[in-house]
């Protein structure tokens, strides 16, 4: 998979800034620490991606996530925050969640071990070639559906924030 | 592939806990946006184990993401709307059926 | 520790051996960990010294240019003409206290010009300056330029946001609206450009040009697009509305100072500089040219086209915001659209 100790390292460098950078998105009290959190957590996921052969989704990943989506949620965050320097209420329920979080978390890091799994095989070099064959042939599907999604989307954003009061 | 599988794991229990506490309206949708990364960091690395070539993976990485776009699109502008009528972002304050 | 590289990491940017150095043995640098991060840190700097040092070129001109127009001499005191002006100026700014205002938040503040200038600076990797000499040719580099500086749309917006100022808070909406507003028709202005390249690779793209001729021959409304949208998107004239002196005092920095102000300021340049670098390497075929060294080909064409966005910076009138994304939606929008059918048409006929 990761074929040397250089990139081991730095893909586990990687895994901790993500793992600390989603920690502090979801646990601080402030929203505008937690969207940069946010953004260095998608940052160091692209990283990842990048050390995993995905060179053209990790572009993506911080073409539409770090310079859209993020940019996004600020906007919401300037448009909707009003006593924004109070911390944020968090739910009663914090224990519970915490509960289920560690059983998910446990389960699915139990499972990693548990798998024997087949050898990583060679990615093609030129990955966007092959992703473009992929788009437009095996998987034509997918991309048909995006567009429509995308599209759906966009017509149900502009009718939520511009149609008539509730 | 191990070391990926533990990481994703442990993000997708940190995007869980997020969904399940948080009442804020935004950082609920970063949390979903985090369980959706932790899903799309398997993705990618799945696809290099069963015929790579095809990028079977990595398409639908590329799929979750504009997906997660979409999403928050929606959802932001969900926010915005509930802002307006509300005055407030908080979830468990939206209580427009209690009498 | 030996490293041992794939193919696909595509590692030999590191390889040195054109820089012809008889005292090096560029092979150490291959062998080892620290060699690669050695050479990477020597690359970090070296980028950063060159984006500084044309920054400080360009803020020069700028003053003389825009003095010319106007009928004045410009800065005169401090060296020849004037020239050793920025150089002082840098000194000032970053011996000057650095003010933040009691209410701004600590962390995004400082972050803020971080993610304005080194977005920018990252982006000079992929640029082709010679027919073969880049820095790193990235099999997916016109993708890494678009999006790499898309990041500073954040940086912008949390300037904005952080200053807890009225005019900043309009400012950084005004900046990131604009932003993400045009990167839609700008990227897909470029895409007619790797159609017809056919990779994401800015190398490739310099061989595709001495195949055929010069990009902007065959694509010129792609090139209209590029330079437009490229303009509003580093909030120049007549796109600076986020900073319009007469209405929001410095738009989005209004409470910066010292040092981290010169951040923004050479952010804003780096960014017009590198967008002017790869306008280049896009449609004018880069270092491509007769006799003189492709570098220096390289050079005198982004000069031309820096000095193109300076004399319109003094003689262009501001627009208004609303007509500023008007502009953005209602033409550019599916302008570049048609410009994407009708290039996909004409090239499925041609070839």
């Amino acid at each position: 998979m990761l074929d040397s100790d250089v990139q081991i390292a730095l893909f586990a460098a990687f895994g901790g800034v993500a793992v600390l950078a989603a920690l502090a998105a979801v646990l601080t009290r402030f929203l505008l620490r937690s969207i940069v959190a946010f953004g260095a957590f998608l940052t160091a996921i692209a990283g990842q991606f990048y050390l995993l052969a995905a060179d053209f989704v990790a572009l993506i990943q911080i073409f539409v996530y770090v310079g859209g989506v993020v940019v996004l949620i600020l906007f919401a965050l300037m448009l909707s925050a009003v006593g924004e320097k109070h911390p944020l209420a968090v739910s009663e329920h914090r224990g519970l969640g915490a509960v289920v979080a560690y059983a998910v978390g446990g389960w699915l890091v139990w499972a990693a071990f548990g798998e024997d799994l087949p050898e990583a095989g060679e990615v093609p070099g030129e990955t966007v070639a092959f992703l473009g064959r992929a788009f437009l042939d095996q998987q034509l599907v997918a991309f048909e559906v995006i567009g429509i999604i995308l599209l759906a989307a966009v017509v149900t954003a502009l009718v939520i924030v511009r149609g008539e009061r509730l | 592939m191990t070391l990926v599988l533990v990481f994703s794991g442990l993000l997708f229990a940190i995007g869980t806990y997020g969904v399940l506490t948080r009442r804020n309206a935004i950082t609920l949708l970063i949390s979903v946006e985090i369980l959706m990364n932790a899903a799309n960091l398997n993705f990618v690395a799945f696809s290099r184990l069963w015929e790579p070539e095809l990028m079977t993976g990595q398409v639908f990485a590329l799929v979750g993401i504009s997906i997660a776009a979409c999403e928050a699109a929606v959802g932001l502008a969900l926010i915005l709307a509930v802002f307006r009528r509300f005055g407030t972002t908080d979830v468990g304050r939206i209580d427009f059926l209690r009498g | 520790m030996e490293v041992n590289w794939p193919d696909w990491l595509g590692f030999d940017w590191l390889d040195l051996s054109w820089l012809e150095l008889p005292w090096i043995d560029t092979n150490w640098f291959h062998d080892y960990w620290y060699g690669l991060l050695l050479l990477g840190f020597f690359w970090g700097v070296l980028v950063f010294t060159m984006v500084g040092a044309l920054t400080a070129v360009y803020v020069y001109v700028e003053r003389k240019v825009s003095a010319r127009i106007q009928g004045r001499l410009g800065p005169m005191e401090t060296g020849p003409h004037g020239l050793l002006q920025t150089l002082v100026d840098v000194v000032k700014l970053a011996v000057k206290e650095d003010v933040r205002p009691a209410a701004a938040d600590a962390l995004a503040f400082r972050l803020a010009p971080l993610l304005v200038v080194v977005p920018a600076v990252m982006a000079f990797v992929v640029v082709p300056f010679g027919v073969p000499m880049v820095i790193r040719d990235l099999n997916v580099g016109i993708l890494y330029f678009l999006a790499v500086p898309s990041v500073t749309g954040v940086g912008l917006l949390l300037a904005g946001w952080a200053s807890y100022d009225n005019y900043s808070f309009l400012g950084g909406l005004r900046a990131s609206a604009q932003f993400i507003s045009y990167e839609i028709p700008r990227t897909l202005s470029v895409v007619t450009v790797v159609m017809l390249t056919g990779s994401l690779s800015s190398a490739r793209l310099i061989e595709a040009q001495a195949d055929t001729t010069w990009f902007v021959l065959l694509l010129p409304l792609s090139f209209v697009i590029y330079v437009v949208t490229t303009l509003a998107e580093v909030n120049r004239v007549p796109f600076d509305i986020p900073e319009a002196e007469s209405e929001l005092v410095a738009g989005f920095h209004t409470e910066y100072s010292g040092f981290r102000w010169s951040l923004f300021f050479l952010g804003e340049y780096a960014s017009l500089t590198t967008a002017s670098a790869f306008a280049v390497a896009l449609f004018f075929g880069g270092g491509l040219g007769p006799v003189l060294p492709p570098v220096v080909w390289f050079v005198l064409k982004t000069a031309v086209i820096i000095f193109f966005a300076v004399v319109l910076r003094f003689t262009l009138p501001r627009f208004r915001q609303d007509q500023l994304m008007a502009l953005a939606w209602k033409y550019f929008l599916p302008l570049s659209l048609v410009n994407l059918l009708l290039a996909g048409l004409v090239m499925k006929a041609v070839f």
